[in-house]
């Protein structure tokens, strides 16, 4: 009897404590879905009322975040009465610290996201159609084609910042030397068969032909780049269908399974960090994933070279930098593939309506015009809109070749298509992270065959989407 | 007395006392050597040349020894010395916190017989065991949108104030000691806070120490929750402080290192200035005979 | 100071608590209101959540559906597989790193006070490395091609080249290796407190008796820190039921997920897939089996079981 009253009584302080300190657990479930109520109560303020905007970003270039604080301060001397205010996060952990503070409802105004991961904030209904908030003509000035990676089922949650490509990049002065046309290939694109032709060429002792960075989460990247080559752009055909089942699916594997085996790229796991030292030091002639702003690193290496003082990578060579295109396997067309980082909108206990507009007002501000165009100078990707096309000034000394190739590349790449909803973009993405990868990365080891693979994921496609909503056969 | 009586058998033979005492050393110095290995590299790049991205190194020697990193580091940030300072700030209150709190719930749980003292202490052990992942959502909540303590030390030092993990050391420690001990405080007369103060404090200097240092470590090298609690540059720990020298594409891998190096340094000195407490048992058995 | 004392025992008395009681709570008060309010609060949030399909503005109540999607077995689920992996990796680390410790923190002893001071400070300070250090060296020492560290150290043995974090004939076991090879210090400084703590007396009579060196670890040692060695066990256990980090920038849990761990999944539901709810119960599910080994481990010890 003692001991329960005991019990009892500890159990009492205990929820006593807890009562007193934290009290509102309710609220946190329940938090008020003020936009249309509190919405109609502040229309009374007339427009000038100040305002708080928060922005949430990484330093997406090395002089990002510096730049964002100027352009915060000139955009409140354009409006006074909006104040903004910047949390810096850093690359890498942006992710963690963006999805916490949303979870918890106290998502900042605006975030930096990558396109794939718009669903998750979609379907945790903290995204916000800004199309409602904007001038339509101030929307028009974004390039369809950048808008529609951040829109699902034809609602547009943010605007694109830059839609990068994620291609291949060579030691240039290399393929020179080996007697290959570069130049042929920066213009028309090539065939998976010239590829490997090239990269045998390229392969002697100490040296492979192609390397790819794919130890780990990079897996993917491969599976990605080389898709767009096979005619895996996206996830789903336009009527909606998941792509990844198609024969397109086992030609691709059955390419990347021949490049393992076929001793002109390494057979094991190749750190991220590694590629491009790779390249450089003369160790590998051709790599992957390779960005047109590689063409700044190689520049930078070659002029420490130049200089002598100890900061260049070490053994490294001086060379030119080739950014190149994905070869296209058999039938295919050439393809390349894309993701776009944007700005989006997010609710937390301060939306209101009013609020919406101001914030869509300094995120429009930021993702188009000079301010853009600088941004775009350090990444050497093309804007993708107008007022930022119009704004930017070419830096000096910039590849022609690359400049050209960059722009071939980008015109191909395919946005996804219209209608996909945000769960079907969820459940694709757990599939590929948890099916397709995990598998993928085994046959990279050489621990499986393609046919395996393809197996795998048409059963594990199947039983998530069902077999009628997968595409069997090659794509049309 | 520095070595115990464990080691008394060869005390008598100098020869094999020596032989024994160099082969433990050897193999002690090897074990060392592997868990040691990171350190050095870290410590060494921070003295190297300043580059980025870490894929460059592939000798543990840098190519030349400079303090240019250092200097970028420091030429980083405003805030670069300020994160530091912010860090022991934040790593001082916890252990702090932890060596009053936990120490007297420790001796509590471990040698006063109160009701609902087992209840409480499962209660205690069961929270450890839900990974923070999940629990940081209404830490953050708690702390962001009740308390509104956004980038102030107080949301830094407050969750890690009394930590079950060391609540759960002290108790394994305070049971250990001799109960008659306490009894025949008892019955001269002292009450339970006496008691703690005269006699059981001055017993646990060796916990209390080891308990200082495993905080103040773990503190320091906290990384996601100040992140997450810190908006403002001037308030960053050293470890997120740290973070901002990677970018999307390279990383400034050099003074990141040379930050690293002197962030550790504030542990080093902490572990020396608290080693002597656990240099030398504290013999209990004399008082319990 | 007596004086004061009869007169407080006789509120509490009415109470039905003894002085002793109160004691207790005044010695715990402050550290239970910094647990209630900054643990335990937290901890009945997610277990509330578990039942929601959590969002942030309108979740809905679902009952056990996040139970039931974590624990219905498919091919495709890959909860079971992190189970096991968990399992494995934990079975293999904690005992196996508890043993290194306890053997350190032993092999210390013998030696004068500043050579002490210099291996406890040299097994103490990797802990001190930053992250970022220790995963770029750790990388670097697991680099799969022929130059890789390990790779070399193999080549002097006539052992071919491994393909490290990328095979999955390696992988796990890559994982283990940098646990056990990682920082000591926490462990060997608790052990060495705990050792420092057992009174000569009992050696010199020991002594007497004629015991060996061994004889004295197994029957003196070993039982005297039993309390040190239940506490690292137990907490040993719940961080490595709970090891997230490792996988998570070593192996993102690949190749083929035979290295992702409980603590990866409920990670990436959590803040990749948004799916909070669903983490929430992953984690009191793995907090359960936690409470069950921990259980079974102060039975085990058989030592300080009261509740």
């Amino acid at each position: 009897m003692k001991k329960i009253i005991a019990l009892l009584l500890t159990c009492v302080m205990v929820l006593g404590l807890f009562a007193g300190c934290g009290g509102g657990k309710t609220q946190e479930t329940k938090a008020p879905k003020n936009q249309p109520a509190a919405g109609a109560a502040s229309e009374a303020p007339a427009e000038a009322a100040p305002d708080t905007i928060v922005i949430m970003a990484p330093p997406v270039t090395g002089s990002y975040l510096e730049n964002l604080k100027v352009w915060a301060a000139d955009f409140h001397e354009l409006y006074p009465n909006l104040t903004v205010q910047v949390i810096e996060t850093s690359w890498g952990d942006h992710n963690d610290k963006l999805s916490t503070t949303a979870q918890a409802g106290e998502a900042p105004d605006i975030a930096e996201i990558s396109s794939n991961a718009l669903g998750t904030y979609v379907e945790m209904g903290v995204a916000i159609d800004i199309a409602q908030y904007m001038d339509a003509d101030r929307l028009a000035d974004y390039d369809a084609n950048a808008l529609k990676y951040l829109s699902l089922e034809g609602t547009t949650y943010g605007l694109p910042l830059y839609l990068t490509i994620q291609s291949i990049g060579a030691n240039k002065t290399m393929m020179q030397e080996l007697g290959i046309d570069v130049a042929k290939i920066q213009k028309e694109g090539w065939t998976y068969e010239e590829f490997l032709d090239v990269i045998k060429t390229g392969t002697k002792d100490g040296c492979y032909g192609f390397v790819f960075a794919n130890s780990g989460v990079t897996a993917s990247d491969m599976l990605y780049m080389f898709g767009a080559g096979a005619g895996l752009s996206n996830a789903f055909t336009p009527d909606l269908k998941y792509t990844f089942t198609s024969e397109n699916m086992l030609t691709l594997l059955s390419a990347i399974e021949e490049m393992t085996k076929s001793g002109y790229m390494p057979n094991y796991g190749v750190e991220a960090g590694q590629r491009m030292v790779m390249c450089q030091t003369g160790n590998a002639m051709i790599f992957g994933k390779a960005m047109p702003l590689f063409e700044a690193n190689f520049k930078k290496n070659n002029a420490a070279l130049e200089a002598g003082d100890g900061t260049a990578v070490e053994n490294s060579l001086p060379m030119d930098y080739a950014f190149l295109p994905v070869p296209t396997m058999l039938d295919c067309q050439e393809s390349c593939y894309g993701t776009v980082d944007g700005l989006i909108a997010l609710r937390n206990k301060n939306t209101t309506d009013e609020h919406l507009k101001n914030v869509l007002l300094f995120m429009d501000y930021i993702c188009s015009g000079e301010r853009i165009a600088t941004c775009m100078n350090e990444l050497y990707l093309d804007p993708v809109c107008q007022s930022g096309r119009d704004a930017l000034v070419l830096e000096e000394g910039r590849d022609a070749d690359n400049l050209a190739t960059a722009a071939r590349c980008i015109a191909m790449v395919q946005a996804p298509p219209e209608g996909v909803t945000a769960e079907m973009t969820s459940t694709a993405k757990k599939l590929m992270d948890e099916q397709i990868v995990p598998k993928f990365q085994l046959l990279l080891a050489g621990e499986t065959t393609a046919q395996e693979v393809y197996d795998h994921i048409c059963e594990a496609a199947y039983a998530a989407f069902g077999e009628e909503n997968c595409v069997s056969g090659k794509l049309g | 007395m520095a070595t115990t009586g464990l080691y008394s058998q060869h005390l008598h033979n100098k020869k094999v006392l020596y032989l024994r005492n160099t082969v433990i050393a050897i193999i002690l110095i090897v074990l060392a050597a592997a868990t040691l290995f990171p350190i050095c590299y870290m410590i060494l790049s921070g003295f190297g040349p300043n580059v980025s991205t870490a894929g460059n190194m592939r000798t543990i020697l840098p190519s030349r020894l400079t303090l240019e990193s250092f200097d970028a580091f420091f030429h980083f940030s405003d805030y670069s010395l300020r994160w530091i300072l912010n860090s022991f700030v934040v790593a001082a209150g916890a252990v702090i916190g932890n060596v009053i709190f936990a120490s007297m719930a420790g001796y509590a749980f471990a040698k006063i017989r109160f009701k609902g003292s087992s209840f409480l202490f499962a209660l205690i052990l069961v929270a450890m065991m839900i990974p923070y992942q999940v629990t940081q959502v209404p830490l953050y909540i708690l702390m962001v949108q009740k308390f509104s303590m956004t980038n102030t030390y107080a949301a830094m030092i407050l969750p890690g104030l009394c930590t079950a993990y060391n609540i759960f050391l002290c108790k394994q420690f305070f049971s250990g000691l001799p109960t008659p001990l306490i009894e025949s405080a008892k019955i001269e007369g002292c009450n339970q806070f006496q008691i703690f103060v005269k006699i059981i404090l001055p017993l646990a200097k060796t916990v209390l120490a080891v308990m200082a240092i495993n905080t103040f470590m773990s503190s320091w090298n906290d990384f996601f929750w100040p992140f997450l609690v810190t908006n403002d540059p001037s308030m960053y720990t050293i470890q997120v402080g740290l973070k901002q020298f990677k970018f999307a594409n390279e990383t400034l891998f050099a003074p990141m290192m040379a930050g690293a190096t002197i962030s550790a340094l504030p542990m080093f000195i902490m572990f020396f200035a608290l080693q002597k407490y656990f240099m030398e048992g504290v013999t209990i058995g004399a008082v319990k005979g | 100071m007596n004086a004061t004392k009869p007169k407080r025992q006789q509120v509490p008395h009415k109470l039905r608590f003894t002085n002793e009681d109160l004691w207790g709570y005044i010695f715990i008060a402050a550290a239970m209101i910094i647990f209630c309010v900054f643990t335990l609060y937290p901890v009945f949030s997610a277990v509330y959540t578990s039942f929601f399909n959590y969002k942030p503005f309108g979740s809905e109540f679902v009952g056990l559906k996040n139970y039931v999607e974590t624990l219905k077995y498919s091919k495709f689920n890959l909860f079971y597989k992190a189970a096991l992996n968990t399992l494995i990796y934990t079975a293999v680390v904690v005992p196996l790193s508890l043993l290194m410790s306890f053997c350190i923190a032993v092999m210390i002893l013998p030696f004068k006070k500043k050579t002490q001071s210099v291996f406890k400070a040299m097994y103490y300070l990797p802990g001190i490395a930053s992250g970022v250090a220790l995963s770029v060296v750790w990388l670097w020492l697991y680099d799969s091609s022929p130059d890789g560290i390990f790779n070399r150290l193999l080549g002097v043995f006539g052992i071919p080249a491994q393909n490290w974090l990328s095979s999955t004939k390696t992988s796990m076991l890559s994982l283990i290796i940098m646990a056990l090879l990682s920082s000591h210090g926490v462990r060997i400084i608790t052990y060495i407190a705990a050792l420092l703590g057992i009174d000569n007396s009992y050696f010199e009579a020991a002594e007497l008796d004629g015991a060996t060196f061994f004889q004295k670890v197994r029957f003196i040692v070993w039982p005297l820190v039993k309390p040190t060695t239940l506490f690292l066990l137990v907490t040993g256990v719940i961080g490595s039921f709970q090891v997230f980090m490792n996988a998570y920038m070593m192996t993102g849990g690949g190749p083929d997920n035979s290295t992702t761990m409980i603590g990866l999944l409920i990670y990436n539901n959590a803040f990749v897939y948004g799916k909070y709810g669903l983490a929430c119960a992953q984690a009191i599910l793995l907090a359960i089996a936690i409470a069950i080994m921990s259980l079974f481990q102060f039975r085990l010890m058989g030592v300080d079981v009261e509740y």
